[in-house]
């Protein structure tokens, strides 16, 4: 067999056109700009590797893009009705769609990670139906219902090194704060979104000029403010690292700034949704823009790109959340939160966030490649591998229009349907 | 005016929509004074009324205006119906269009659920209330009422009074009123008056400023307890500090100033029982008009169930 070139691509964090040779040894790997390129055994300057006459396989990548795949820390991949084995399948494609060759599977209702035959039922269909690699947090509580902690032990055994309720948010600050106590000594991390139930209950919307037009319950910001500062607080007493989900309003931003800067183990996460949109796109009733937390105003997406660039906001997530079309036919209040992100993030990244100048490669390599597997991959300390990603080419100058073909999902709920993005993944991840 | 099917909002109407709609309704009310109170115009069509929560003037109002306007009325009534079997209301909705309904009157806790029957059918959909989102034929009956009071609209000042954050009343009749040229201020206790920057319109906290603001019309709103589950002000505290007292009710007299309310009154709440027989209240006139206005939107809808495919 022999190598595979590609020549003359440009690396992501420099700018600068490269000659690679992808080797046949598996660890091979080569470091460039302080990022270990797994697969890599040698790299050049443009026209400079030496590639051998007798055919070798080359791909000419001018003017695509080399960089490492992305990593999602937050995915839901439950869709009622269908099995659990399809819903492990579809995500895959979608991630490898979208340039994702990792996720951390968040619990919902059909995956309660609370015990180990859970997790590893999924973890089989995970080895013999998924394209993308697929990590799991584990639950909080036993069936997620806030009351009794979780196996800690036997879930950290199974590779798990972040707790979540998912979309819940625990009800009692005793239950959590003994759990915390009790877990942070064995490493793990809690992710927990900022929330006061009693204070969002039936909400669906940011309140503002779309709430009052529409009839529909403001969920208070204060609300997702509150809850970030006494998770805080509960970790800062208990000792334990959390990680902050989906933070969408600038005084969470802020929380977490001052946080970071008093030295507290805190990392945080925004979705891709919460820097893009804002409460006016629900529009008319339009549930494809109906999300937990609900989309904010203007000033909140600036706040959350800043948080991102400063390094406050440590990741960027999908947030994946497959709903079947007849359940977002339903009416606001009764249709469910979420969208489907997975399928198109990075191209969405290049074409919202990167081409109109919000954000630069380099942020987006470090929020959506780097962060979030330092944070969802457990150090092991006696190996010592670098965490590596499988590589992938962008071709920034292809586009396509978003139909159902580019979902593979299986679903329709993005804001994306029959928009433009930019960006064709051109390399396979593998 | 152009064919429209449904009537869901007040935005979604046009100038001329709304005068049309305004304008039919005086000649409706005119049939009411005949003998035979009853025109063939829509002799033969089918008008369902499905309402999800409890309701008595709004539902009884459209059914009498679409009696008088020759229709077959049936009454879908939902606490004895599929729906408390957990039926979505696409399918209750598959469900009545078999049965070839030509208008669909219907109210819902939920906003947002009459747009969503709406496209789902080709029977002219009303919205009688959804949410706090909407509630034009309210929208209608209460311009129609200042209209025929002050022979315009335009120029007049309505200040709406209450739990505006939970009212669909607030929301259309606000909306109908700005369009056809009054002005129109809020007033209510803090939490239940959302502000100036979501709403675009004055709020005011107390009666003072209402006064000097110099309203032509008072127009206060139900208390609506059954939205409330947990407390937004004390309730005690509402008819001396936003209610027409005794001493308030003297000085709208004074100032010669209307009182309306969409109904049912909570007397000793909203308004004293003096108020009620106060000359310019009128609650009377904007139950009696509702039928005209609702007759005119009926006529004015153009449902596409022609060819029952």
């Amino acid at each position: 067999m022999t190598n595979t070139y590609i020549r003359n691509a440009t690396w992501v964090l420099d700018g600068k056109q490269y000659d690679f040779c992808l080797g046949q040894d598996s660890d091979a790997y080569c470091e460039l700009s302080g990022i270990c390129l797994p697969g890599i055994e040698r790299i050049a300057a443009a026209g400079e590797l030496e590639i051998p006459a007798v055919a070798p396989r080359v791909h000419d990548a001018t003017g695509k893009i080399l960089m490492p795949a992305l990593f999602d820390m937050h995915a839901g991949i439950e869709i009622e009705g269908r099995s659990k084995r399809e819903c492990v399948s579809r995500a895959g494609q979608a991630a490898i769609s979208g340039g994702v060759w990792g996720m951390l599977v968040m619990p919902s209702a059909g995956f309660c990670f609370d015990n180990a035959a859970t997790l590893d039922s999924f973890h089989d269909a995970v080895t013999q139906r998924s394209a993308a690699e697929m990590l799991t947090a584990g639950c909080i509580s036993q069936g997620m219902q806030g009351e009794q902690q979780a196996l800690y032990n036997t879930l950290a055994a199974r590779g798990v090194s972040i707790l979540s309720d998912g979309e819940k948010t625990p009800g009692s600050l005793l239950m959590l704060h003994r759990a915390m106590k009790y877990a942070s000594e064995i490493g793990l991390t809690f992710a927990l979104r900022g929330d006061v139930p009693a204070l969002t209950a039936n909400t669906c919307i940011q309140p503002g000029t779309t709430s009052y037009k529409l009839g529909l319950h403001g969920t208070p910001p204060c609300a997702e403010e509150i809850g970030i500062d006494t998770a805080l607080r509960l970790a800062a007493d208990a000792g334990a690292k959390v990680h902050v989900q989906t933070v969408s309003t600038a005084g969470g931003v802020d929380i977490i700034r001052r946080a970071k800067a008093a030295g507290q183990p805190v990392t945080a996460e925004v979705a891709l949704h919460h820097l893009l949109f804002t409460h006016e796109n629900v529009g008319d009733y339009d549930t494809t823009y109906k999300t937990l937390p609900p989309l904010r105003d203007a000033s909140d997406c600036e706040a959350l790109l800043e948080g991102l660039r400063d390094g406050t906001i440590d990741c960027i997530v999908t947030n994946h959340t497959p709903c079947t079309p007849f359940a977002k036919k339903q009416d606001f209040t009764s249709a469910p939160q979420g969208m489907i992100v997975l399928d198109t993030f990075l191209q969405a990244i290049y074409t919202h966030l990167i081409k109109p100048g919000k954000l630069s490669w380099a942020d987006v390599v470090r929020t959506c490649c780097i962060n979030p597997v330092n944070i969802a991959t457990p150090t092991d300390l006696e190996e010592d591998v670098p965490t590596v990603a499988p590589l992938l080419l962008f071709d920034p100058e292809s586009s396509f229009t978003v139909g159902a073909d580019a979902l593979p999902s299986g679903t329709l709920n993005t804001p994306f349907l029959g928009t433009q993005l930019h960006g064709r993944i051109t390399l396979p991840l593998q | 005016m152009k064919p429209r099917k449904d009537l869901l909002t007040i935005g979604d109407l046009s100038d001329e929509d709304i005068n049309t709609i305004l304008d039919s309704a005086t000649a409706m009310k005119d049939i009411f004074t005949k003998s035979v109170k009853k025109v063939p115009a829509l002799k033969g069509k089918s008008v369902l009324t499905l309402f999800y929560e409890p309701s008595t003037r709004t539902r009884s109002s459209f059914e009498v205006a679409a009696h008088r306007l020759s229709a077959d009325v049936t009454t879908f009534t939902v606490s004895t119906s599929s729906v408390v079997k957990g039926e979505s209301v696409h399918d209750t909705i598959d469900t009545l269009m078999s049965m070839k309904m030509d208008y669909i009157i219907v109210r819902h806790k939920n906003s947002g659920i009459p747009a969503v029957i709406a496209r789902h059918c080709k029977a002219a959909v009303i919205n009688a209330g959804d949410g706090a989102h909407a509630h034009p034929s309210q929208a209608f009956l209460d311009a129609f009422t200042i209209r025929e009071k002050y022979g315009t609209v335009a120029g007049k000042r309505v200040v709406i009074i209450g739990d505006i954050l939970h009212s669909r009343v607030a929301r259309s009749t606000s909306t109908i009123l700005k369009r056809l040229g009054a002005e129109v201020a809020y007033m209510g206790p803090g939490p239940l008056v959302p502000p100036q920057a979501y709403t675009g319109i004055p709020r005011f906290t107390n009666w003072d400023d209402v006064f000097e603001w110099k309203p032509d019309v008072i127009y206060l709103l139900r208390v609506q307890n059954e939205r409330i589950d947990t407390p937004f002000f004390p309730a005690k505290d509402y008819h001396q500090a936003f209610g027409v007292t005794d001493e308030r009710l003297r000085r709208i007299d004074d100032l010669n100033l209307s009182i309306m309310h969409p109904g049912p009154v909570n007397r000793g709440v909203e308004l004293c029982d003096a108020a009620m027989d106060y000359r310019n209240c009128l609650v009377c006139n904007q139950v009696e008009n509702g039928i005209a206005a609702r007759m005119s939107i009926l006529y004015h809808l153009t449902p596409q169930t022609q060819n029952n495919d």
